[in-house]
């Protein structure tokens, strides 16, 4: 079964990390199981997003086939200054995706600046993904609440609640059909859960792989241990995430 | 030889929870779990998860020993509870502070406590959820009662990381339990503590046993330490007999 991981990370110099050449970044993945990944900045989640998004865009420039890039913006930068970055990401890098790390990159939902960010990533045609899960700043909810308003927007939830929150994560799927969730980091039996009660349609696969070692084949293992059925473990593991940002893998 | 410390079982009443259970013990050759009510149990029903767990733990004395719940508001309730629970052959105090309503610090804990210092039970503590049930609050309750054993639940997952390896180290009376948290972090709490304070975990139903011993059998562990995960300190912990 081919599988495109929807959540990954470029290994940097952040939380006890070193950068990998992306060759052999890219070998490992296959290795594990993997016919594509989406790729966010890791170091550049902790500051000077544009120099990340710099680095992450020319370490991908030979393997586009394989890794779909994502920029990162700070909305506490000012949302002039959010939107110029993502649109020079979009015109000059060839960026596919804005990942934005709440909890991270220390800014509330609610701050103003989100929300006029938000939508120009819609009009960007870029998904955003973000880390969810975590009070005060990444609930299911909070980023539901934003959704909302951008409805246009697709908006995953980058751990579908990462445990605490799962069934918030749920509801938030169920009522807003522009939220996604990505069984990253959510547990075995909470993803059943999820797989269970959510639109297949908009589940999909990650691992936070390239974070931390061996997260990938944990995580498939993972979602085969689910009762789910094939045809459903298909959909999550690469039809869904192909029809989103399609990989010429 | 498999020894999990954390299962939980819910609709204890009907009997294809614990068949659902016993199935995976026997598919992944888990040869003893530690079980503890769950959701309502855990939170109002104490009595009368007790005492099914009881009966289960008789009815299965090779493949299960049984947590009691007693949630500390109910106060002297809570201790009758838990005496009689260990009357009735559970072994040891299983604390859900998001389920129960309480933070681990505070002081309506204490009664439980001191029975299962009077009595020699260790507790299990669900931990990782703000603001009840962070390593940190732990370690203060492991403090408080040095005599007592704790086991820091999930190891703090998800989003407490940091601070399990450091929490561990203020106590040498807590134990940590692996499932659900990733491998970087238990391999945290094996250098920082060595390998006789960590105890493998299912986290059945929230994980599951497949994925959580191909998490410890991936860290590639020496032998002996990997014994010492997967088995003998559980042993050495609840004090189960060969």
């Amino acid at each position: 079964m081919k599988i495109i991981d929807a959540h990954t990370h470029l290994p940097g110099w952040s939380f006890g990390s070193r950068p990998r050449p992306i060759r052999e970044l890219r070998r490992a993945f296959e290795d594990e199981g993997l016919a594509g990944a989406w790729l966010f900045t890791t170091d550049g989640l902790l500051g000077e997003p544009a120099r990340n998004n710099d680095i992450l865009a020319e370490a991908v420039a030979e393997h586009r086939d394989f890794f779909a890039p994502f920029c990162t913006v700070n909305p506490l930068d000012g949302t002039d200054a959010a939107i110029r970055e993502l649109d020079r990401c979009k015109s000059k890098l060839g960026m596919r995706g804005l990942k934005l790390h709440p909890w991270v990159q220390a800014f509330s939902m609610m701050h103003p600046a989100v929300e006029p960010v938000l939508a120009h990533a819609g009009n960007l045609g870029f998904p955003v993904i973000f880390h969810d899960g975590t009070p005060p700043y990444t609930s299911s909810l909070q980023i539901a609440a934003l959704a909302e308003k951008a409805p246009q927007t697709t908006i995953i939830l980058g751990h579908a609640g990462l445990d605490d929150l799962y069934e918030d994560a749920i509801l938030a799927c169920r009522r807003h059909p522009n939220i996604y969730l990505c069984l990253c980091s959510t547990s075995g039996g909470y993803s059943e859960q999820i797989i269970r009660h959510c639109p297949v349609e908009r589940l999909l696969f990650g691992s936070d792989g390239g974070f931390m070692p061996n997260l990938i084949k944990l995580a498939i293992a993972k979602l085969h241990e689910t009762d789910a059925p094939a045809s459903v473990l298909r959909k999550i593991f690469y039809d869904n995430p192909q029809r989103l940002l399609p990989l010429p893998a | 030889m498999i020894i999990d410390s954390a299962v939980c079982l819910a609709g204890m009443a009907d009997s294809a929870p614990t068949k659902a259970w016993l199935d995976q013990m026997a598919r992944h050759a888990i040869t003893h779990a530690v079980v503890a009510p769950a959701d309502g149990y855990a939170a109002v029903y104490n009595e009368e998860g007790n005492a099914l767990l009881a009966r289960l733990v008789r009815r299965y004395p090779k493949q299960l020993s049984g947590l009691a719940v007693a949630n500390p508001w109910l106060g002297t309730k809570a201790v009758g509870l838990l005496e009689k629970a260990f009357d009735d052959g559970l072994m040891g105090l299983f604390l859900c502070p998001p389920r129960q309503g309480f933070r681990l610090t505070e002081s309506i804990v204490d009664p439980l406590l001191e029975v299962c210092c009077r009595r020699h039970k260790p507790v299990y503590a669900h931990t990782g959820t703000p603001i009840c049930s962070e390593p940190f609050q732990l370690a203060e309750l492991a403090r408080r009662f040095p005599e007592v054993t704790f086991i820091m639940g999930h190891a703090a997952y998800p989003d407490f990381w940091y601070d399990v390896a450091g929490a561990l180290q203020q106590a040498p009376n807590l134990l940590v339990e692996t499932s659900c948290q990733v491998a970087a972090i238990i391999q945290q709490a094996l250098d920082a503590v060595g390998p006789e304070r960590v105890l493998f975990g299912s986290g059945w139903p929230r994980s599951k046993p497949g994925v959580e011993i191909l998490k410890i059998r991936s860290m590639g562990l020496a032998d002996d330490i990997f014994e010492k995960v997967m088995h003998t300190n559980a042993a050495n912990c609840w004090g189960l007999k060969p």
